[in-house]
């Protein structure tokens, strides 16, 4: 199942997607919409982000700086 | 006060958010901080006077002059922004540094590269051990972060850190 979503892009980054596609980095430009946006979902899971708020407290309380 | 060694180089969320909180000034026992270039224009263009704050600290405005091929080659992967990539490359250029950031990615890509990093919160709560706030200060500043500040915390999260540190007897 896909969805189809229309978005606005800056022209330079649109440029460089389409220059990485022609030269072959990537099928199409649907495959590498949908890449970056899984890396930048896997990069921003909420686990993670909680995960080094805790270690922000435990440096906060016990940390040696 | 005494300074710590430790050479801070801010992304522009924590200095945003200290901002909001107007706790700029719990920087000020750090050796140096050092605002990259990209994210002083970031700061500048969202929160101008955060960059001109009335207290003893004065910020480091800086490009980073060499470029690392570890930073640039985990650039694409965790999607950094300019500001977070340049803050990396100045890492590698001090001894001693730490990373202050809030965003996810570049947290996770200062691991990988083995830099220190922390944030806004971090800072906060390190403010009681360094006993330059009480906690109750420090407790008020937590709990007025949902409504005075742009960091997003889930709700039940800081409820958590909030009785962390109130439970925490050795401080």
């Amino acid at each position: 199942m896909t969805t189809i979503v229309e978005t606005q892009i800056p022209d330079q980054l649109w440029q460089q997607a389409q220059n990485m596609v022609q030269q072959g980095w990537i099928n199409d430009m649907d495959a590498l919409v949908a890449e970056a946006i899984r890396r930048y979902v896997e990069s921003h899971q909420q686990i993670l982000s909680e995960r080094f708020i805790q270690d922000d407290i435990e440096w906060g309380l016990h940390g040696e700086d | 006060m005494a300074k710590t060694e430790t050479i801070v180089i801010a992304d522009a969320g924590p200095i945003i958010h200290l901002d909001e909180l107007n706790s700029l000034n719990l920087l000020t026992d750090f050796d140096k901080i050092i605002i990259p270039e990209t994210v002083w224009q970031e700061v500048q263009h969202h929160r101008s006077q955060a960059l001109h704050h009335a207290t003893d600290l004065e910020f480091v405005r800086q490009s980073a002059l060499h470029f690392s091929a570890q930073v640039d080659a985990l650039t694409p992967l965790y999607t950094l922004h300019a500001g977070e990539q340049e803050a990396l490359h100045l890492c590698f250029e001090f001894e001693n540094s730490l990373l202050l950031t809030d965003d996810t990615a570049a947290r996770l890509a200062a691991k990988n590269l083995g830099v220190t990093a922390h944030g806004t919160l971090g800072i906060l709560v390190r403010a009681i051990r360094q006993q330059t706030h009480s906690k109750s200060e420090i407790l008020a500043l937590l709990r007025a972060i949902p409504t005075q500040t742009t960091l997003h915390i889930r709700a039940s999260l800081l409820t958590e850190v909030i009785s962390t540190v109130e439970k925490n007897t050795e401080v």
